[in-house]
């Protein structure tokens, strides 16, 4: 069912997920059309949806602000938009990654950081310096593509850096989250990204789309105009129960992209090698942080301890061991 | 002592069936013919594979070792028509047994070369000479689709005249060389009525083995199903009638058809085979190559040159039954046996995925499990009926 609608303002707002924003050309014309917002927030109103905006990094009109200040909304801007939109999701890229000062003003932010390949090596003390400063922070690994080997060993070590200084945080009352490290504990079941499922996206043309990736980076993959009947073809496969890989696997809290799933593998229900190395990497840290906050007395909120597994990626397993038609249908 | 089964009706396994690596090698897109049912529809005489290319798809498959792990290989040489390229295909051969030899890989112990052939140039001197040299190692396969009027039909020169007659004369030859060859039958709604003459005919001209499939496409039309039974039945009573089981196979008839399904595998071996075209790209197999596909644009897996993507193998290597056919597949009683090809999927589904099973031949193969229910319950009560004669 259909909780939240993520409506980009314009082509230069701020990517929030694995997708490159275009480039932009003019910053009034990149706009999503006044009557479209409109549509949206309507649409929004009638289906009792959450909406996300995602905000550019220029002010918006007074038209904009009045009707996006019609709904439930939670604002996603740029971290240079920090100060005209105070209490949003912060979205900090490593490159371009804010200087000690502009970090300065920071408290009990939620942010989604956007960590390109080329800064792996500066994960840890980056976390190190934005944990002080959050409630929560999303790390989104971009370029997951040409991930290799010696990517994920230096992520697996980065990680294990950065657990060293989320279990001295742990001991105050209200210690940050970080999405890789501590939503695993929490989850007894897959809460994967869902978009087309939970979530669908107005895009800067007004249509709507399964995502803001699926507008910007694969051309022609629109749904249509906003209206009643959204036309999903072949839904199903964006459900658990339709991805051979996924549906056997316990990184609950994997975002399951089916945008890289499809650029990657060329199917929306079948991940990549590097989407699942990547998870199961965060898996086992979360595992070992897990193991050590319990060693430290700590009181986890972990609902259960993660079972050591002796595999990396879930299409190893699935490669050679189909699930029963009685098994899948009792999914 | 057990006594030796005396109905052959079901055929035999093909060489190392699953466990050898199927290597498709796309050597020309030309061909004399313009059969009407051929899904090689744009044949032209440019796509013809260069030599090199087909050297560096072999370096990269040799290579490969702990990514292509098959004991065995079947390098399957088609076209178009593949020994209209025959000089070529003879270096490609060579080049692949001198190259498996030096590095000591399994495959030059364990090798076939196969080919699917209208049949029109075997005399040729080249072909003949092909042949000689590779006896041992060789499966071919000769298309003839049935009696005269039924192959006319279908397997026409570019005139419309038909290729029968220049097919058929090559049989004899070709049946003293490779004794137990078999022929392949595709049946599509035009055919339906020359089906049961046609294998007749075919086990007359000396093939004792016919493979036939009816076609995966969107082709049938209404009463189609009820033609087609009431040829198979036909048919299978003259099969019992005139004995003709202890001798001929006929793939329409099997035992294991037609029960619920039990295991949830893919049907369809792409991915797990290889399609290799004149520009060495590979596939995963050749209906996924841009000539064979009507709606959908050529899914690759890779080149010769850069190897396989294996992230593009993955959907293909995991791919079950239920997670691509629909609720009422699942749940049919009759469901064995019951056919579809994931590049005709692929084609057909209403997004660009492998996962949309097309169910176009529902109704024929349910036709077919009645007329094969008939067979088997008929023969089955006439060999109790011999043996208790018998004795
Ligand atoms: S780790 Fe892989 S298999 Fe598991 S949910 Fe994520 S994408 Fe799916
Ligand atoms: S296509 Fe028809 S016959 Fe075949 S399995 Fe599905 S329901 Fe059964």
């Amino acid at each position: 069912m259909l909780k939240y609608l993520l409506v980009v303002l314009s082509e230069s707002s701020a990517p929030f997920c694995y997708y490159e924003k275009k480039p932009r050309k003019n910053p009034k014309r990149d706009l999503l059309p006044l009557k479209s917002l409109e549509e949206a927030v309507i649409f929004a109103l009638k289906n009792n949806l959450k909406v996300n905006f995602l905000y550019p990094d220029h002010k918006l009109d007074k038209a904009y602000n009045a009707l996006i200040d019609e709904v439930d909304h939670v604002k996603i801007v740029p971290f240079g938009s920090r100060e005209t939109y105070p209490d949003s999701i912060l979205v900090i890229e490593s490159d371009g990654f804010p200087a000690a000062g502009e970090l300065k003003g920071l408290r009990d932010e939620n942010i989604i950081f956007r960590l390109r390949k080329n800064d792996l090596g500066k994960l840890s003390s980056r976390l190190n310096l934005l944990l002080m400063k959050c409630k929560r922070i999303n790390l989104v690994l971009m370029d997951i593509e040409a991930y290799g080997a010696e990517d994920f060993e230096q992520y697996r070590r980065q990680l294990e850096t950065v657990s060293d200084k989320m279990l001295k945080l742990s001991a105050k009352k209200d210690p940050p989250e970080l999405s890789v490290l501590t939503d695993r504990l929490a989850l007894d079941r897959m809460n994967n990204c869902s978009a087309g499922l939970k979530h669908l996206t107005v895009a800067p043309d007004g249509k709507l789309y399964l995502c803001p990736a699926f507008y910007y980076g694969r051309a022609g993959d629109t749904l249509g105009g906003i209206r009643n009947d959204i036309p999903i073809k072949n839904r199903h496969l964006l459900e658990l129960k339709y991805s051979p890989i996924c549906r056997i696997c316990d990184a609950y809290h994997c975002r399951r992209c089916v945008f890289l799933n499809k650029k990657l593998t060329l199917e929306v229900n079948t991940p990549s090698s590097q989407q699942c190395r990547i998870s199961h990497i965060e898996r086992e840290a979360s595992r070992l942080y897990l193991q050590k906050l319990k060693e430290a007395g700590g009181n986890p909120v972990a609902l259960a301890d993660i079972p050591e597994i002796a595999y990396g990626d879930p299409f190893e397993i699935v490669e050679t061991k189909k699930l029963s038609i009685a098994d899948f249908k009792k999914l | 002592m057990p006594t030796k089964d005396p109905v052959k009706i079901e055929g035999k396994n093909t060489w190392e069936e699953g466990r050898s690596k199927s290597v498709t090698f796309i050597v020309t897109e030309d061909c004399q013919l313009r059969c009407k049912y051929c899904y090689l529809v744009g044949k032209n005489k440019s796509g013809r594979l260069e030599f090199d290319i087909a050297k560096r798809a072999i370096d990269y498959l040799l290579r490969e070792r702990e990514f292509i792990t098959e004991n065995s290989v079947v390098l399957d040489f088609i076209g178009g028509e593949p020994f209209i390229e025959v000089d070529l295909i003879d270096r490609v051969c060579d080049y692949f047994k001198a190259r498996a030899f030096e590095e000591n890989h399994p495959w030059f112990n364990s090798y076939r070369f196969s080919f699917s052939t209208n049949g029109l140039l075997y005399h040729d001197d080249g072909v003949q000479r092909y042949i000689s040299k590779n006896k041992s190692h060789l499966s071919i396969q000769i298309t003839i689709d049935g009696t005269r009027a039924k192959h006319d039909l279908q397997r026409v020169y570019p005139n419309g005249q038909g290729s029968y007659d220049d097919v058929v004369r090559n049989i004899p030859r070709w049946l003293e060389q490779f004794p137990d060859s078999s022929t392949k039958v595709t049946v599509s709604s035009g055919d339906i009525p020359f089906i049961r003459e046609s294998v007749l005919h075919l086990w007359k001209l000396g093939i004792k083995e016919v493979n036939i499939n009816v076609v995966f496409e969107d082709v049938w039309k209404p009463g189609d199903d009820e033609r087609f039974e009431e040829q198979l039945v036909s048919l299978a009573d003259e099969i019992i009638n005139k004995k003709l089981y202890e001798s001929y196979s006929c793939s329409f008839f099997s035992k294991s058809l037609g029960q619920p399904y039990r295991d949830n595998m893919n049907w369809c071996g792409a991915g797990k085979m290889l399609a290799v075209d004149h520009l060495g790209n590979f596939y995963p197999c050749i209906r996924f190559v841009g000539f064979s596909l009507q709606k959908r644009a050529a899914l690759m897996l890779g080149n010769c040159f850069d190897g396989i993507d294996r992230n593009r193998l993955r959907s293909f290597l995991t791919l079950d039954m239920a997670s691509q056919s629909p609720a009422e597949c699942l749940d049919c009683d009759v469901a064995s046996g019951c056919a579809w090809c994931q590049g005709a999927n692929y084609d057909s589904a209403d997004t660009e995925t492998i996962f949309q099973r097309a169910t176009y031949l529902c109704k024929m193969h349910k036709a077919r499990v009645r007329a094969n229910n008939y067979f088997w319950n008929k023969l089955s009560r006439k060999l109790h009926q011999d043996l208790r004669a018998q004795s």
